[in-house]
């Protein structure tokens, strides 16, 4: 019997304050900050719609892990190759599928993406399967420690172990969202602005449309990877379970949640998500865990639904360049 | 300056489904020449525009600018080579600002260059420049500086076609096709923009073709005009030939009743 | 003529010259294009599966090149037709590989795989063709249903008979509640394609996430007998996979005929054909949409039932259903209902006979790659029509 008194929910204050679990959330929101800087390119700023995001994260992923703990190369190394390898895939996908219309393309990135994820969890020579691939982060964790060492020698000594990974994973999250809005400013950038307004015109006017969505969809991919390899080192492990088509779509609320037209808003959008899905945690609601899991995913459908009805651009976006309205 | 046509169609050929667009398109346009294209509704002039700027495939026929074969090229390498078309339904990029619509147009910017944009910062960034005052120049011309810094898509339809030949004009054409150029403008706009292609024509030597309804427009400011009627060429002369030209008079009132059609 | 005629200093791009390969290929003699494919899918299946292992596998398997070929020569213009003998060229490498009882076992189990795909893709091409909505929540229709069919046939201990007419009729409500409350709307506001995409992911978290909350994330089984089995031809078949071929073919059966021969059906076909010549021609369009959904919302929750009777309910059964789903409309021609029929039961017989050379847990990416080579060879289609993009 419930007193007249009792809140039925109630809240812990201290875990509110809790700050490795909070660092953790700050890695996930950057680590989904980069990714969806490449939709952003994508979407946002070249009109093409990649939902194949999760597929390159994947490919990323993988080719660092495979390459460092399974092939036992000098894990550095595999970072540029990893690129290589992912542009590759770009490439492949991209060729084909660029010249369809927009909605084709869409299912055929999903579908390239879903093709990748089962291989990983099938091909259990080169991936391990749905066990995954761990032992990759060495590397890093020597890297971790003198970030430790170098912060705790200007004079804070209680640094969260997750801490360097927040500042690596912020700091390359910052200086993608520099880079790219310089490189939007210049001609190329214009380029892909008309290509997202009309294409035919732009062709008309002498551009090239199909080569600009294919450097489009190689950087966007070459993001993707380096979500991925923060992904793998976060988590500690790669498996194809991390890499389903919902990650993608998580994506997308993060895009149009800051606002399809602007690269700093993605980390804003990525922060609220990540700040509200987490913080939900801390209700405690008399249900229990897997149905407050559920009743996240279902508060992120509801907000994708409800921005996409009432506010398409987003925190961000301004209204006349609302890409959205098709 | 040779006397060479700047642009020749020979048998173009296009059909959709079943029905044949364009039926065998012949022509040639002169260099330096205002040529009009005109004909009734489902003419096919639209869709000839779009096969030999690179739109459509043709399924026959050949298309030759200044030399060089172009049928069956990309639309970008056909504008690349001087050949520059407009749209009938005007197409403002429209959540881009009207400076922007202009220097997108300009050729030559290595800005565009990835591989520039990273590697050789200050040789784009003079270009750019130049092609910034270049656009604000030609947006004087059409009396559009004010709305240099406006998003395209607030323009009206009159000004989005004045946007329209203004953008195509800084790609700097040799030969540039215009689809309706009038439609929508008042007149006085529209003379504005016909002294402007007279002045292009005998400054620059721009050729222009283009496809019109504005009969007015059409006899008083063409030196040629070729008619179309049911995807071919059924005239082609000077103006005033072409008017009193019998199967261009039947092309329009949709041919006789006794042994008609063509 | 110079080379490329291309601008001055102007170097060909990666794109441009797979561009230009393409068109060189386009523009080679039928024969050629034809022999090329059915070599590249040949050297595919071998590959795959194994090297022919004796002098008279060679033989045969060459032979089989080289009618497929000639069958092929025939039909340049029809694409139906070269599609059923591409289709032959895979059976008859199969039948010489695996013999013909694995190649019948594997065909019948695909049926009952195929006739859920087809009930999924027929309502979904629908919609797609008259509304131009991608709709990612489809998927979550079957999910429903069959929970829906779950709540009576288990919860409430009634036959399965009526789990399916409640699941049908529920699925349907809730395909013409959302229609109204919120695609009609929006697209009175003039939302644009990526917007309704959008609204579609989010419809499917809530309903499949609303379907976890309710129901969790346990396997889960409808009450039906997975383990009797039929006989007949020497070829075994699940009973309750029996029953989905049956009443799942009567119903596509029937579903066609009424697109075919009803007033009703025939006007959904022209919307789909062409939205604005049929809103001029006086159809009442909003009626027919309304009823199309309800129609698509229906049989996707009766597939939903006939997914989770023969494998088991979980969250994810409709969304893991909804790419080969895609693969189905895509490869029957969006907007085409006939097609998605067909090319729903071709695929699952295909990929259930994929799994004769491959591991059972990749066949779906079977599917994924037939699609992506539709949409690179004929992204309109088999039955589709082409279009100028």
């Amino acid at each position: 019997m419930i007193e007249p008194l009792t809140i039925p929910v109630g809240v812990t204050l201290e875990a509110f304050t809790d700050i490795d679990f909070w660092t953790s959330v700050g890695i996930f929101a950057g680590i989904y900050t980069i990714f969806a800087l490449g939709l952003q390119l994508n979407v946002g700023f070249t009109g093409i719609q990649n939902f194949g995001q999760a597929g390159f994260m994947a490919i990323g992923a993988y080719t660092m892990a495979i390459l460092t703990a399974e092939e036992g190369m000098n894990f550095w190394l595999t970072l540029p190759i990893s690129v290589l390898v992912t542009i590759a895939f770009g490439l492949l996908v991209g060729l084909p599928s660029l010249r369809l219309r927009a909605d084709y393309f869409a299912i055929a990135t999903i579908a390239f993406a879903e093709a990748i994820r089962l291989i990983a969890l099938n091909a259990r020579e080169l991936t391990n399967g749905a066990q995954g691939i761990f032992g990759f982060d060495d590397s890093w964790d020597s890297i971790s420690e003198s970030i430790e060492d170098f912060i705790a020698d200007l004079g804070w000594t209680a640094v969260p172990s997750l801490f360097p990974l927040f500042l690596v994973t912020w700091g390359i999250a910052v200086l993608l969202m520099f880079t790219l809005t310089r490189v939007q400013g210049t001609p190329w950038g214009r380029v892909l602005r008309a290509i997202r307004e009309d294409e035919d015109a732009a062709r008309a006017l002498g551009k090239n449309a199909f080569s600009y969505k294919l450097q489009s969809l190689a950087i966007a991919a070459t993001i993707g990877a380096v979500a991925g390899w923060l992904l793998a080192i976060q988590l500690a492990f790669v498996v194809p379970d991390e890499f389903q088509p919902v990650v993608t779509f998580i994506g997308y609320v993060v895009l149009v949640l800051g606002g399809l037209a602007n690269y700093w808003g993605v980390a804003v959008g990525a922060i609220i998500l990540w700040t509200v899905l987490e913080g939900l945690r801390f209700l405690e609601l008399p249900i229990s865990e897997t149905k407050i899991a559920a009743l996240r995913f279902i508060i992120v459908g509801l907000v994708l639904i409800g921005l996409m009805a009432f506010r398409p651009q987003g925190v961000f976006g301004k209204r006349e360049e609302m890409v959205l309205g098709d | 300056m040779t006397d060479a046509p700047i642009f020749v169609a020979d048998g173009i050929e296009k059909s959709f489904g079943g029905i044949q667009a364009v039926d065998g398109a012949t022509m040639d346009v002169n260099r330096g020449s205002i040529t009009a294209l005109i004909g009734p509704n489902g003419a096919g002039k639209t869709t000839f525009f779009n096969l030999i700027t690179g739109f459509y495939r043709p399924d026959q026929g050949r298309a030759t600018f200044d030399g060089r074969e172009v049928q069956g090229r990309p639309p970008y390498v056909i504008a690349r080579l001087g050949m520059v078309r407009t749209f009938q339904i005007t197409k403002a990029l429209a959540a881009m600002p009207v400076i922007d619509n202009m220097m997108l147009a300009a050729p030559d910017q290595p800005g565009e260059s990835l591989r520039n944009v990273i590697f050789h910062p200050v040789a784009w960034r003079r270009r750019e420049e130049e092609v910034h005052e270049q656009a604000m120049e030609l947006l004087d011309v059409f009396n559009l500086t004010r709305l240099a810094d406006n998003y395209a898509g607030t323009l009206s339809g009159g000004q989005r076609k004045l946007l329209e030949l203004a953008r195509a004009l800084m790609a700097r054409p040799r030969f540039l096709l215009l689809d309706e150029p009038m439609a929508g403008i008042n007149p006085t706009l529209g003379r504005r923009l016909l002294d402007h292609m007279q002045r292009l024509r005998a400054e620059e030597g721009v050729t222009f073709l283009f496809i019109e309804h504005d009969m007015e427009v059409v006899m008083n400011h063409s030196d040629r005009v070729i008619v179309m009627a049911e995807g071919r060429v059924i005239a082609d002369g000077e103006p005033h030939e072409v008017r009193s030209d019998r199967a261009v008079i039947d092309a329009y009132l949709g041919g006789s009743s006794n042994g008609g059609g063509e | 003529m110079e080379a490329g005629t291309l601008a001055a200093g102007h170097k060909p791009t990666l794109g441009e010259r797979f561009s230009n390969a393409v068109n060189r290929f386009n523009e080679a003699p039928y024969v050629v294009k034809a022999g090329l494919g059915v070599f590249l899918l040949d050297l595919v299946l071998v590959v795959a599966d194994r090297w022919p292992d004796s002098f008279g596998e060679w033989i045969l398997l060459l032979a089989i090149f080289a009618v497929t070929v000639a069958a092929m020569v025939p039909f340049e213009a029809r694409p139906a037709a070269i599609a059923a003998v591409v289709l032959g060229n895979v059976v008859a490498v199969l039948i010489l590989y695996h013999g013909l009882h694995d190649v019948a076992q594997r065909g019948v189990n695909g049926l009952s795989l195929g006739a859920i795909y087809a009930l999924g893709a027929v309502g979904l091409t629908l919609v797609y063709g008259i509304l131009k909505l991608v709709n990612f929540a489809h998927g979550d229709f079957l999910t429903f249903g069959a929970y829906m069919a779950y709540l009576v046939n288990v919860t409430w201990e009634l036959p399965l008979v009526f789990g399916i007419v409640f699941a049908i009729l529920t699925t349907a409500l809730l395909g013409i509640s959302l229609e109204k409350v919120m695609w009609a709307p929006m697209r009175r506001r003039g939302a644009g394609m990526l917007q309704l995409l959008l609204i579609s992911i989010g419809l499917a978290f809530v309903i499949r996430y609303g379907i976890q909350f309710i129901w969790g994330t346990e396997l889960r089984q409808l009450d039906v007998n997975r383990t009797a089995t039929v006989s007949f031809l020497d070829l075994r078949i699940g009973r309750t996979q029996l029953i989905v071929i049956i009443v799942g073919f009567v119903t596509l059966v029937a579903t066609g005929l009424g697109l075919r021969l009803t007033m009703l059906g025939k006007q959904m076909r022209a919307l789909s054909d062409n939205l604005d010549l049929a809103e001029t021609s006086g159809i009442n369009t909003s009626r027919v949409i309304l009823y199309t959904w309800l129609f698509a919302a229906g049989l996707a929750g009766l597939a939903g039932v006939f997914a989770g009777a023969i494998t088991q309910l979980q969250p994810e059964l409709g969304f893991e259903l909804l790419l080969p789903i895609f693969a189905a409309v895509v490869l029957g021609g969006i907007g085409n209902a006939f097609g998605a029929l067909t090319a729903g039961i071709v695929l699952g017989v295909v990929i259930e006979w994929s799994t004769l050379f491959i591991a059972s847990g990749l066949k779906l990416a079977v599917g994924f790659i037939i699609l992506i080579i539709v949409l690179i060879i004929r992204p309109e289609g088999i039955f589709g029509q082409a279009r100028t993009v």
